[in-house]
């Protein structure tokens, strides 16, 4: 892309497809050229505009960890013509990436705490990338909790990898369903997922805590993380405002005066409090 | 002895620039609307509206812009960016259109940079016209400037007392016109200024830290209420930039375009879950306030509104930013800020 065009993509082919749920689909995603390969590099946390040529852009954070390379993936859920036109998408097909964009989860400040990760829904593929991160240096970190809900079973999205999590001895995974969404074979546990984590009562000392889910369950949870003793400055989300432009032109992403494509996604509760009450 | 420009030889001035193969941009008449549009003819130029309908942000960020146009074949894609705007001499446009662009440089320059926007810029040598009158709608002196502020342009034409223009060479790109075309000009000394200056209707140093204070207030529920959502106040505006991305074509080729687009229309902020952060019409005229007057200002040092007028005289349920900043003046007059937090 040595371009000084700042809207042209990389050009990807797909390389692998996996589906998640009914309607939730991961794509995994290679340069086609080998020298955008070479000089491409992203930090947990950053974001970028996928396209289908014809049918537009998208955005979505990137799904793998940096220190799974040589790719990237997205995961999403079809609601509407781009993400269809990914969706329609197969092995060996050309699509189009811009980034990485946005700050990052400052990981190595982590070093040496325990990280407790809370989830709900479609937004543990942002926060799959910052758990695989921190797995794969396993050793810098103490105790490692996921959190995760989905509204029923179904909803549930990486399920290899829950059952991969469920099954370390060195992690604590902890999976909910909201009330009516269980099967009957469900052993995970039953509620909201604010409630559960209350419920499990994780320790806070020497603890990072990481939130990604939508505006109301940060809404519900961060009070939850305040009683549980955690810091606001050591509470971690990533926001998911709308964004076109990635790169602090299009103003569509602003909550408040920070623009979350250059400022965020990633902020901590601290900062989030901070912001007027628009996202 | 100073440069001068006899009024009757403005169009002289365009044609000389057509000769030399620059596209002139101008103030035209059209279906009795006067637009800013590409002449063909000299002879078309209409100064008789003080301000146009649209702004000059279009010949530097067009409605629509390619960004680059793809093909894709059974095993390959190509994508290719071309772009080479026209050298233009735009001529008409006001202060207030000349400063916008300045102010717009900010933004399509801070970090990344767009190359669209820049690349049309250092192509167009913008000639501004001082104004000899204003109207109800305009506002530039109380935003800190005013109508014959030489800023953003490259040449600035005030008018003087018997018909001419004084010239004032602002930037070398001006300059360059001028030698190109130097016979239309005279040396002299010039009349009296025949420039006329607005009053100052409210205190800009109230607003910032008024909108700050008040995200929730009760005027953005009581003064909004007729907004349609149009977005006619943010598609006239010369700061209002916002966009969208999209891709017109097909899957064998096509181009993916910037549009424009308002912050004024309740799709904008709408996430894929249906939840929007900006739900209703009064929290989307606070934004347009807020980051015209804060945001902006804070990231990039001036407000994102020149005092045109054009959302004013535009709007289809009679809305002014004008009437409602002479109410937030008014509301930070009547309770200003505790000392600690006020502003200089
Ligand atoms: S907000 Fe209205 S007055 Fe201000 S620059 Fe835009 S169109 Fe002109
Ligand atoms: S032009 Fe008037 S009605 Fe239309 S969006 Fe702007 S303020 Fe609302
Ligand atoms: S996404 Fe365009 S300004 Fe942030």
């Amino acid at each position: 892309m040595a371009s000084d065009n700042i809207y042209l993509p990389y050009l990807m082919k797909v390389d692998g497809v996996r589906d998640e749920t009914r309607d939730v689909r991961t794509l995994r995603l290679k340069f086609a050229r080998d020298e955008d390969a070479a000089q491409f590099s992203f930090k947990a946390g950053q974001f970028g505009e996928y396209s289908v040529f014809g049918a537009g852009e998208c955005t979505f954070c990137i799904a793998n960890p940096p220190t799974r390379a040589g790719f990237i993936e997205c995961t999403f859920r079809k609601a509407g013509r781009v993400t269809k036109a990914l969706r329609d998408l197969e092995v060996g097909d050309t699509a189009g990436f811009r980034g990485p964009y946005g700050n990052v989860f400052p990981i190595e400040s982590w070093y040496g705490k325990s990280v407790l990760f809370i989830a709900g829904g479609i937004a543990l593929p942002p926060m799959r990338c910052v758990i695989w991160n921190c797995l794969d240096l396993r050793d810098k970190f103490k105790d490692i909790t996921v959190v995760y809900g989905a509204r029923t079973v179904g909803d549930l999205v990486y399920k290899d990898e829950l059952r991969e999590w469920s099954e370390r001895s060195d992690m604590k995974l902890i999976q909910t369903v909201d009330p009516g969404g269980e099967t009957p074979d469900w052993r995970g546990q039953i509620g909201f997922v604010p409630t559960v984590l209350e419920k499990a009562a994780p320790a806070s000392a020497d603890t990072i805590a990481v939130v990604c889910g939508p505006p109301i369950m940060l809404k519900f949870t961060f009070p939850v993380l305040d009683r549980l003793g955690f810091a606001r400055a050591s509470v971690y989300t990533t926001m998911e405002n709308r964004m076109k432009c990635g790169v602090g032109k299009c103003g569509r992403c602003n909550v408040g005066g920070v623009y979350i494509c250059k400022e965020g996604p990633v902020f901590t509760a601290e900062q989030v409090a901070r912001m007027p009450a628009e996202y | 002895m100073a440069m001068l420009l006899a009024k009757k030889n403005l169009r002289a001035l365009l044609r000389g620039a057509m000769d030399r193969k620059y596209r002139v941009v101008g103030p035209v008449r059209e279906h009795g609307i006067v637009l800013f549009a590409e002449m063909s003819d000299p002879g078309a130029l209409c100064l008789d509206e003080l301000n146009t309908q649209n702004s000059i942000k279009e010949f530097f960020f067009p409605k629509t812009e390619k960004l680059f146009t793809y093909s894709l074949g059974k095993n390959d894609a190509a994508v290719a960016d071309d772009f080479a705007p026209p050298r233009t001499v735009l001529i008409g446009g006001r202060a207030c259109d000349a400063r916008s662009l300045v102010a717009l440089d900010r933004l399509f320059g801070w970090d990344y940079k767009d190359k669209f926007y820049f690349a049309r810029r250092e192509a167009t040598c913008v000639i501004t016209l001082a104004c000899d009158r204003f109207d109800e709608a305009c506002f530039c002196t109380s935003l800190g400037f005013g109508p014959r502020a030489a800023e953003g342009s490259d040449i600035l034409l005030v008018p003087v007392e018997g018909d001419e223009y004084a010239v004032e060479a602002v930037t070398d790109k001006g300059r360059a016109l001028i030698a190109e075309v130097k016979d239309v000009f005279t040396e002299g000394t010039p009349g009296a200024e025949k420039v006329a200056y607005p009053e100052k209707k409210f205190d800009l140093a109230a607003v910032k830290p008024w909108l700050e204070r008040n995200f929730e207030h009760p005027i953005w529920k009581e003064e909004f209420l007729s907004c349609l959502g149009c977005g006619t106040c943010t598609y006239q505006c010369p700061m209002c930039h916002c966009f969208d991305i999209v891709d017109e074509g097909d899957i064998h080729g096509g181009a993916r375009c910037k549009n424009w687009d308002s912050c004024q229309f309740a799709l904008f902020t709408l996430h894929t879950s249906g939840h929007n952060p900006r739900p209703a019409q009064a929290a989307r005229w606070r934004q347009r306030l807020r980051h015209k007057f804060v945001y902006y200002a804070d990231k990039f040092g001036t407000e994102a509104c020149v005092g045109c007028g054009r959302c004013i005289r535009n709007c289809p349920v009679c809305l002014s930013i004008l009437d409602k900043l002479v109410l937030i003046g008014r509301e930070a007059a009547a309770a200003p800020a505790q000392p600690a937090g006020a502003q200089p």
